[in-house]
């Protein structure tokens, strides 16, 4: 994780050391290390998944109660604490270091962004799994039921969050509210993990995260239920590197493809211009200055 | 068991997809990024280029 080093000061990116020629400073490359990590970090997700999978569908056994629906337990709770704890969580924390003056950087946006791309995602996955499990077993595909009904305002929450993002706006000033909105939006977590408790629920109570932190679930299901939830962290994990990425290089772009094309027209305007004596100074068409935030 | 096996059908299918469209959208913006360099490479030699509006 190399690569998710926080950049402090104004500049959207760290200072790179690669010097070219061109006018246009590129983003900083991924180092080889941070290539491994994430490669090694892909590589066990994608292992721990296809062992949950294996041993969640034909090694462990069937519940006494429910039966083969109780395989479901080795997935649906492990995508949900990946959108609410993991990826909500860090989403708020990222946003209180980003409204902290002392540790203010736009690194902190982006992880906070990548993080509730990331988020949603898993919360459709929460929800999506929860309907599959809730027809056998409560007769309906939805319920207004307190939990369900506040993971769903959760995910609606966090779109929103991802379309407060693309209203155009300066990074600081998109960073600021966008800070804010997923501080509000993290509120509703909380009242997601104690609905079961404060309120009478369909949705049956922590098998792993409750009060007395007391595992409702033993032997192989107890394991294949730890080993998705490591699985699903690392998926995350490698899910969170690359978008994380995807916002330096988006940043960068919208910082520098406007120099990057008027340095395109100023040499097509130089080639125009060649042997015709009005091409000017030499040195008149260097590179603009930047016109871009950031 | 046709319950269980869709639910982790949906989960799986989602979260590959997702892992796709990522990585897609990485190597996009890469190429973008590399194409946006070299022509500020481009532009910057030939605009410095002395014998140029002699």
């Amino acid at each position: 994780m190399t690569d998710l080093a926080p950049a402090t000061g104004a500049p959207a990116h760290p200072p790179v050391t690669v010097a070219t020629n061109s006018g246009v400073t590129p983003p900083p490359e991924l180092s080889a290390r941070s290539r491994t990590t994430e490669r090694v970090i892909g590589t066990l997700a994608l292992v721990g998944t296809a062992c949950t999978v294996w041993l969640g569908l034909w090694v462990t056994p069937p519940d006494r109660t429910q039966g083969d629906l109780v395989r479901l337990v080795y997935v649906h709770p492990g995508v949900a604490w990946v959108a609410l704890y993991l990826a909500f969580g860090l989403a708020a924390v990222s946003s209180v270091l980003y409204l902290w003056p002392r540790t203010r950087s736009l690194f902190w946006d982006r992880l906070a962004a990548a993080s509730v791309e990331v988020g949603v995602v898993f919360n459709v996955a929460t929800l999506v799994s929860g309907s599959i499990w809730g027809k056998p077993t409560w007769g309906v595909w939805w319920a207004w039921d307190a939990r369900l009904t506040l993971t769903a305002v959760l995910l609606v929450l966090f779109l929103g969050y991802l379309a407060l993002r693309r209203i155009p706006a300066e990074p600081e000033v998109r960073a600021r509210r966008s800070a804010f909105v997923a501080l509000f939006a993290v509120l509703d977590v909380p009242l997601v993990h104690f609905s079961v408790n404060w309120w009478n629920t369909l949705h049956q109570g922590a098998t792993v995260l409750n009060p007395g932190l007391t595992l409702k679930i033993h032997g192989s299901m107890a394991w294949t239920l730890l080993l998705g939830f490591v699985a699903l962290t690392l998926a995350f994990v490698w899910m969170l590197l690359v978008r994380y990425r995807i916002g330096v290089l988006e940043d960068w772009l919208d910082a520098n493809e406007l120099d990057a094309a008027l340095a395109e027209r100023q040499a097509e305007g130089a080639e125009s211009d060649d042997g015709t004596g009005m091409g000017g100074e030499p040195g008149d068409g260097a590179p603009t200055e930047r016109v871009g935030v950031a | 068991m046709r319950y269980v096996v869709a639910g982790y059908v949906v989960i799986l299918t989602l979260l590959v997809l997702y892992s796709v469209q990522l990585v897609w959208r990485r190597r996009r913006l890469t190429r973008a990024v590399a194409r946006a360099v070299s022509a500020g490479g481009t532009a910057a030699m030939a605009s410095s280029d002395p014998g140029r509006g002699a």
